[in-house]
């Protein structure tokens, strides 16, 4: 129901001619509503209400009679509500005229603030405030009506109608309450023109010179807007989604012409009755002739067929303002959830490249997932808009930019025409001899003919799941071959299918992209979250590498840069014990792994254990150090868990000795169990619950002097500023003479045969990488490197235990001509171990140590 | 411990370097009668062993110290059970170590 305020009664309020209502009943339009108390000494507090009303051009302040006060409350008078006056006096209260209303008829409830918010000069809130003061109107003016509103139009306007550059929505409902405010905010459009044009347009302000086209258009919008509020956004969507898709007419006006139709449309949406075309149409009418000074064209939007100005990819960068790429979808990722200390989220990027070439990655998060999610499909062209640039995050994002797009919800995606001038994918491929020389952990793109493949097999990782890997050899014209790895999804899909077309016969080529370069048995690739696969593609590398290799390939020798791995991944390195000082094994970055022929010439039997966790943190448990809350439960720091029952976990500090010298060793729970021979938890029962003791070192006693094959991990620790080259037993094997002697006589061989190296000096084991499972964009905390720790040696309880335990080992003593000489305080007769010099050192700096995972030993060590 | 007279490590082909003296080695009892036991070398020739007292029961493989009667048997004064796990080729190369690269770290 078309509403007409009546224009200028204010005007004749205020100026006298009208008085009462034998004058007139105008039509206003409540603008501000306000709650007064009173209080009179006599009297409980009374409350009236305030209001401004509006005329559409001005308003004036008045308070609503005590019998009134029941509409506003019952919500009949809302803000915004149409009313026609007819029983009012106005009355000039020093210096100001107010508007007492006795009565009054609701002609509209709920209505949009129409017109311009001038208000009369000399009343006290809008001092001058004419534009901003539009801003601070509508502050007060927002209900919940409006607040729709915004969010609509926001979804609507998307980025079309950029009100102000990037316009934070609060913006948005000031332009929304208030014409005047509007226009002003956004665009420092001088307030008199808004306002004062032609009558017509008096409640918008706007002049009517619009041109008709403008108009037309927006009526159309009008009677979009009185419609219900659900339906215009998709005709909104729909209208602007005209030729380029952008609602501009011209791209001075960009702004303006759209917030006009937008708001015009838009923030009317909502209105019942009273948004109808009587307002659109001055709506459109603003602006065109105003290009506001801020929106410097820049990229997008002409409406209808104006073809948008389309930035180049590369060209994108956060100062740019408003930008629109046509780009082709080249990669989609997975909705990802995530959870940050602000709350649960999801997100998921896409990567786009344009028609010169230019990548970047696009990520939407929560809100803005559910918004495009659906509409991206890989490979279609789309024409994007409105989104912020921010740096790139180099960890995940692999594309040759420096920034990534976050989109918002201002943002809009509009697909469009297939433009065959953008290419469906880019790479840059690199020749497998160049990988070798890459970084560890860099990405690239890589071709090449597959020439084998192996079956899926699969890993635990560290947290206990299980990953299914899959290898295969890639040969290229380099002359090189390497070994790529493929986790996860990729082993089953494309590694199924690239293993039928091996197997019959045909060298497949693919290229892969985004794989990344670890350093493991030399050099290797493996697939990350964001790689993809193309089998048999269609580029001229692969036509010219498929070539190649039907003339030489096939039979050309290829040098792998990636070495063959050997089954358990670690060829076992014999050494003596004194090697691990002379060679000074662990110094280097990376922990040594050998293995040594010994016999445990003492053992600690103090503290030969811990109290650990039992909770499973996937398959395997959790063994922190329990601490005793005293009634008998035990609480880990690490789960935050209490348990009644604790695991007993083997900590034991032994000492090794052959032939060349000695050292010590800490063994934990597995390689404990298997050089006791007994669980933990029943030894500590034997000496402690029992009470057993001679059963306890008779235990200790046969374990002792028994030789056995152990695998060591060494590595050199910082305790408080020392170092100290730490032994831990991986495993523990009892010694079989038989094989053991086959062993010694293949070493008598080699050294017969003059081998250089009787025994392998360096493992490849300690080339042990994680192979980052990079699942692909982790902002906001997602966590998503899990590390695949391709460890196969999972005896390795405590892979990273090498924590610090009490004690300081390894410095061996070495037997000088019979006597020991303690290589800590370096008199004789003994060893370090047994020094006396360290009994009395304190030990807690020593039990402070990080235990990753390991548990810490209860203990001090003590003396012995 | 005794040295006095040292027994060679031998194995079938060794055995008759060292006749009339003392030997020792380690057989894989074949069979056994009353006075003698049958036994196949570490490299598998046939090897007799005389003597007074051999164990009872007999495990699966048979130390004897004696003197060498001929190139296939030896009269034997010493006999040790070795069980039924033993390794004959470790014994054998050492056999061959003992009494070739290596022989004089031996008698």
């Amino acid at each position: 129901m078309a509403v007409d305020l009546t224009t200028g009664a204010i005007n004749k309020m205020l100026n006298g001619e009208v008085a009462s209502e034998a004058d007139m009943t105008p039509v206003l339009q409540v603008t501000e509503l306000k709650l007064i108390q009173s209080k009179r000494p006599n009297q409980e507090a009374i409350n009236r209400y305030k209001v401004s009303l509006s005329d559409g051009i001005l308003s004036q302040q008045g308070m609503l009679g005590t019998s009134l006060n029941v509409l506003v409350t019952s919500g009949n008078i809302q803000l915004g509500s149409i009313l026609r006056v007819t029983q009012f006096v106005c009355n000039l209260i020093q210096n100001r005229r107010i508007v007492i209303i006795s009565n009054l008829e609701i002609i509209v409830e709920k209505c949009n603030i129409i017109g311009g918010t001038h208000v009369q000069a000399g009343m006290p809130n809008e001092p001058g405030q004419q534009l901003g003061g539009g801003a601070g109107y509508v502050n007060t003016q927002s209900n919940g009506g409006y607040e729709q509103q915004q969010a609509r139009r926001t979804d609507l306007n998307g980025g079309r109608y950029g009100v102000s550059a990037n316009s934070p929505q609060p913006q948005v409902v000031v332009h929304n309450s208030s014409d005047a405010g509007r226009y002003g905010v956004s665009a420092n459009l001088p307030q008199p023109q808004v306002v004062h044009n032609n009558p017509d347009a008096g409640r918008y302000g706007v002049s009517a010179n619009l041109p008709q086209p403008r108009v037309v258009h927006n009526t159309s919008d009008a009677g979009r807007y009185g419609v219900p509020a659900t339906s215009p956004q998709p005709q909104v969507s729909q209208r602007y989604g005209t030729g380029s898709g952008y609602p501009e007419t011209s791209p001075s006006i960009r702004p303006y012409g759209s917030a006009i139709a937008g708001y015009g449309g838009s923030g009317l949406e909502q209105a019942r009755a009273p948004a109808t075309t009587a307002y659109s149409r001055p709506v459109q009418s603003a602006y065109q002739p105003q290009s506001p000074p801020m929106y410097v064209n820049r990229g997008p939007v002409a409406r209808n067929e104006a073809p948008p100005r389309i930035t180049p990819v590369a060209a994108l960068n956060p100062y740019q303002g408003r930008w629109t790429i046509r780009v082709r979808v080249t990669c989609k990722g997975e909705l990802r959830r995530f959870s940050n200390p602000r709350g649960e989220g999801k997100l998921f990027n896409f990567d786009l490249l344009d028609s010169d070439g230019g990548e970047i990655r696009v990520t939407c998060f929560n809100d803005v997932v559910d918004k495009f999610f659906d509409q991206i499909v890989v490979g279609n062209v789309y024409l994007i808009s409105r989104g912020s640039l921010r740096p790139a995050q180099k960890n995940y994002n692999h594309l040759h930019n420096d920034y990534e797009i976050h989109l918002d919800s201002a943002s809009t995606i509009q697909q469009c025409q297939d433009d065959a001038t953008i290419p469906r994918y880019q790479f840059h491929f690199r020749n497998i001899g160049d990988i070798e020389n890459m970084e560890s952990n860099s990405i690239t793109d890589l071709i090449g003919i597959v020439s084998s493949i192996s079956p899926t097999g699969s890993i635990m990782r560290k947290t206990g799941t299980e990953v299914q890997k899959r290898a295969l050899q890639l040969k290229d014209m380099s002359g090189r071959s390497v070994e790529l790895t493929m986790w996860g999804n990729f082993c089953n899909a494309e590694g199924q299918k690239l293993q039928n077309l091996c197997d019959s016969g045909v060298f497949p080529v693919l290229a892969v992209k985004a794989g990344r370069i670890s350093e493991f048995n030399g050099k290797q690739v493996s697939t990350i979250g964001s790689s993809q696969f193309f089998i048999e593609p269609d580029f001229p590398e692969a036509r010219e590498l498929k070539d190649w290799y039907e003339r030489e390939g096939k039979n050309a020798h290829f040098t792998s840069i990636s070495r063959e791995f050997i089954g358990a991944g670690r060829q076992e390195v014999r050494k003596v014990i004194t090697q691990i000082k002379d060679e000074k094994l662990g110094t280097s970055e990376k922990p040594d792994w050998i293995t040594v022929c010994a016999t445990i010439s003492f053992m600690k039997v103090e503290n030969f254990c811990y109290t650990a966790c039992p909770n499973m943190n996937g398959d395997r448990p959790c063994s922190k150090k329990v601490t005793n809350n005293g009634d008998g439960t035990w609480r880990c720091e690490k789960c935050d868990k209490c348990v009644d029952e604790c695991d007993y976990r083997y900590i034991l500090q032994i000492q090794l000795q052959d032939h060349t010298g000695l050292t010590w060793a800490t063994a934990f729970q597995e390689a404990g169990e298997e050089i006791m021979g007994i669980s933990a938890k029943d030894l500590y029962y034997v000496k402690y619950e029992h009470q057993e003791e001679e059963k306890f070192e008779d235990i200790i006693r046969s374990v002792t002097f028994s030789k056995y094959i152990f695998k060591l991990k060494i590595k050199e620790e910082t305790y408080s500023d020392e170092q100290r080259v730490k032994a831990t037993v991986v495993r523990a094997e009892k010694l079989t003479y038989s094989s053991d002697t086959r062993f010694m006589l293949e070493a008598m061989d080699k050294l017969r045969t003059g081998d250089a190296n009787s025994l392998p000096v360096k493992t490849e084991s300690s080339n042990y990488r994680s192979d980052a499972f990079n699942s692909g964009i982790g902002t906001s905390g997602i966590g998503e490197t899990a590390s695949v720790d391709a460890r196969r040696e999972f005896e390795l309880p405590a892979a990273n235990q090498v924590g610090q335990y009490g004690n300081q080992y390894s410095s061996g003593a070495r037997p000088v001509s019979g006597m020991i000489s303690c290589n800590a305080c370096g008199s004789n007769g003994h060893v370090s171990a047994n020094c006396p010099s360290l009994m009395s050192e304190p030990q807690g700096e020593y039990t402070q140590g990080r235990y990753t995972g390991g548990g810490m030993p209860r203990q001090h060590v003590g003396g012995y | 411990m005794d040295t006095s007279s040292p027994s060679a490590f031998v194995n079938g082909a060794l055995l008759r370097r060292y006749i009339g003296q003392k030997v020792r080695t380690v057989i894989q009892v074949i069979g056994s009668d009353t006075g003698s036991v049958v036994g196949k070398s570490t490299d598998d020739l046939q090897i007799v062993v005389r003597g007074s007292s051999p164990p009872n029961p007999l495990t699966t493989y048979l130390e004897v110290i004696g003197i060498a009667e001929s190139d296939n048997s030896i009269r034997a004064e010493t006999w040790t059970n070795f069980g039924n796990s033993f390794d004959p080729q470790n014994f054998n190369e050492l056999c061959k170590l003992a009494n070739g690269e290596f022989k004089h770290m031996f008698i």
